[in-house]
């Protein structure tokens, strides 16, 4: 390679060797002439922005720039270093109990058991030691935006896994000879497409406290009492069920679990469009062959179409985890002074320490707390799911 | 890392028509579309009951009623002229008419040149742009807000701005003109097109700017049609950044308006969902204008709001 450009310029007069550097010369112009005006715009608002948002977070900072604090919104956040250490050694250690659990079944039989049991108790005492850390945290810390956190995993739970295992039925039997599946796809994925605040502010009175509110209509259909959806601060296991649950396991309220129904009406149609690609691209073949070695329809989806859509599912898990993380608009739109902040997920406790309280480097710290925690989740994800992922 | 290329082929390789084991049963059948058109009206039952509201009467909106006795077209008017959804609604087509032209000038020559000239520090450059998608919207918004306020630098404007871009035009658009997203799915689909049309340009003597111009662009409806469709929905449903920077109507877009509506306006319940049904008709017009195109780019490239 190297030989045959030596040799052609080698080769070429000094004329048409100057001609050609100043041919690359003008490329290199050209190129950075074109993309010259999208990294003026990328690098203003959106690469320098993130160091100054580091830069922010060290300093006393409400409104205007006040004296530099180094490390203190962080300290004021977490409130407690070593709680966080702790915290984050009890995930460690439940990745421990995993990585043991995991190899259980690769070593011999008769030490199953005992292996198994070490990893229980490794997991548990994780358990416990994530909640003496996150005791240690909340005692100093601060509790609106780590009060959040439980609030915005509950919202995450209670969407992605209802919202995949929805739209891949959906997709799984549209795929089926079915007519109008253009239609009912377009149907869908209506939600979707439809701004977010528009469908939010409906859905505010859909979720009202009124007697003759939708929810309510649907709930005396079954000859149930009218509820206060998004008005309801008391968690939901309690106003369905009657569960008296502490901390944690109360679980998210009434108002919280209207906004879950709110975020899984809003992405089954896009996950049905993504499994309806997936499904397309797994080879009929394999169908045929599975039916000849007489496997029955669940069978045919539990070996076949489960394995072969798995990266798709992952993708799709990947993608919506991390959304729940970021969401703001809806929860913000949906959110009524009688919820008594029950429904406050990070990214709305952030945008309060800034729009609200005006404390823009105590938010911008916070909000530099929460990129961590996104990348985080991430890599545990990645870590857990990616190794199961099939990719054929 | 679940490499998105290899879930972008993925999925690129779609086939809409339905191929897959078939049922045999009838009953086995009923039951699908009992499932099927259940899923559709609980996908569609909130818009029936936003188009309905927003034509009762407010006594009737109390009431446990499913559709007003006489549809009350005035509530349109009342909410395009007295609650201003009118001029929002010509703020959100002008700002995202801007926004759109300034994506697709910036998006198509960063990609061309991504795409198909070799130079110096392109990957860093690429990389560096790429990694831009990581951060979320909170870790920047309130610098970005600083900057617009003009705190950071002092912003060029009109005489009367002092530096600010605060309730002005640019605060709504500029931010926008260009996102690694957009710059990528060009570039993926440029650095396609097969050299031999570069060097047929060349002999011909034209330069980058004219190939660009004349002979990519002509070939790129597909993806360039992609991004400007995603660019108009983000650009239209955008709420949390122009909430901040318009605190006056100037310039306040259809998603501030309608928000500000809910906050200031009480219980004037029809007015509310008579706005929302004018703020949603251009994407509906826009998604059925364009369906295929829509669906299919979205599941080919992936893309989640």
């Amino acid at each position: 390679m190297a030989t045959t450009t030596s040799s052609i310029s080698g080769g070429a007069s000094p004329r048409k060797r100057r001609r050609i550097r100043w041919m690359d010369v003008q490329e290199q112009l050209t190129a950075y002439l074109f993309i010259l005006p999208a990294f003026l715009v990328i690098t203003m608002f959106g690469l320098f922005p993130i160091g100054y948002a580091v830069y922010m977070s060290t300093f006393r900072w409400r409104v205007r720039k006040g004296s530099f604090i180094g490390l203190e919104n962080y300290t004021k956040t977490v409130g407690d270093w070593k709680g966080v250490a702790i915290f984050i050694g009890g995930f460690l250690l439940i990745g421990l109990a995993y990585w043991i659990w995991q190899n259980a079944f690769r070593s011999l039989s008769n030490r199953k058991l005992i292996i198994g049991t070490l990893a229980a108790l490794i997991l548990m005492a994780g358990g416990w030691v994530i909640s003496s850390g996150w005791g240690l945290m909340i005692a100093n810390g601060d509790e609106d935006f780590l009060g959040s956190l439980p609030r915005t995993l509950y919202y995450a739970i209670g969407t992605v896994p209802a919202e995949i295992a929805i739209a891949l039925v959906l997709a799984y039997l549209l795929y089926q000879k079915i007519q109008g599946q253009e239609f009912f796809r377009m149907l869908y994925f209506l939600p979707y497409i439809t701004p977010v605040v528009a469908t939010a502010v409906v859905f505010r009175t859909i979720f009202n406290s009124r007697p003759t509110s939708l929810a309510n209509q649907f709930l005396a259909f079954f000859g149930k009492e009218p509820q206060k959806w998004l008005f309801e601060p008391r968690p939901f296991n309690n106003v369905m069920f009657g569960l008296n649950l502490e901390g944690f396991w109360a679980g998210p309220s009434m108002a919280l679990v209207s906004i879950v129904f709110f975020g899984i009406w809003t992405y089954v149609g896009y996950n049905t469009v993504i499994f309806l690609a997936g499904l397309g691209s797994i080879p009929h073949e394999l169908y045929e062959a599975a039916e000849i070695d007489g496997a029955n329809k669940w069978h045919a989806f539990r070996h076949i179409t489960l394995p072969l859509l798995s990266p798709v599912t992952f993708y799709l898990a990947l993608i919506a985890f991390i959304g729940t993380f970021k969401a703001f608009n809806h929860i913000y739109v949906m959110r009524v002074p009688s919820a008594l902040g029950t429904v406050d997920v990070t990214s709305v406790t952030i945008f309060d320490t800034f729009y609200k309280a005006n404390q823009y480097g105590y938010a911008t710290a916070q909000a530099i707390i929460l990129f961590f925690i996104i990348l985080a989740l991430t890599l545990i994800q990645n870590k857990v799911f990616g190794e199961r992922v099939f990719y054929g | 890392m679940a490499n998105p290329s290899q879930t972008l082929q993925a999925s690129s390789a779609i086939s809409t028509e339905a191929s897959g084991p078939r049922f045999n049963l009838s009953l086995g059948k009923a039951l699908i579309y009992l499932i099927l058109i259940v899923g559709g009206i609980l996908a569609i039952l909130p818009f029936f009951w936003m188009v309905s509201t927003s034509l009762m009467t407010l006594g009737e909106t109390i009431n446990k009623q499913w559709l007003p006795k006489v549809p009350q077209f005035s509530n349109y008017v009342e909410a395009w002229t007295e609650a201003k959804f009118g001029k929002y609604f010509l703020n959100s087509v002008i700002i995202t008419t801007v926004t759109l032209a300034g994506l697709l000038t910036t998006s198509i020559l960063a990609g061309y040149a991504f795409g198909r000239i070799k130079f110096f520090g392109s990957s860093v450059l690429f990389a560096i742009l790429l990694s831009t998608m990581m951060i979320p919207e909170s870790v920047t918004m309130i610098p970005n807000f600083l900057m617009i306020r003009g705190d950071i630098i002092p912003l060029p404007g009109l005489p009367g701005w002092g530096g600010s871009w605060l309730n002005h035009l640019p605060a709504l658009t500029v931010p926008f003109m260009a996102n690694a997203f957009s710059i990528f799915l060009l570039r993926q689909f440029f650095i396609q097109i097969p050299d031999e049309l570069w060097d047929a340009a060349r002999i011909d003597g034209a330069g980058h700017l004219r190939f660009l111009l004349q002979v990519v662009l002509p070939i790129s409806k597909a993806p360039v049609m992609t991004v400007l469709l995603f660019s108009f929905i983000g650009s239209w449903n955008a709420f949390l950044w122009p909430l901040l920077v318009t605190t006056k109507p100037t310039w306040r877009p259809l998603m501030v308006g309608l928000w500000t509506f809910v906050t200031e306006a009480g219980p004037e319940t029809q007015l509310l969902m008579a706005g929302a049904v004018i703020t949603i008709i251009p994407i509906l017009i826009l998604y059925f204008a364009t369906q295929k195109q829509f669906t299919e780019g979205i599941a080919t490239t992936g893309l989640k709001g």
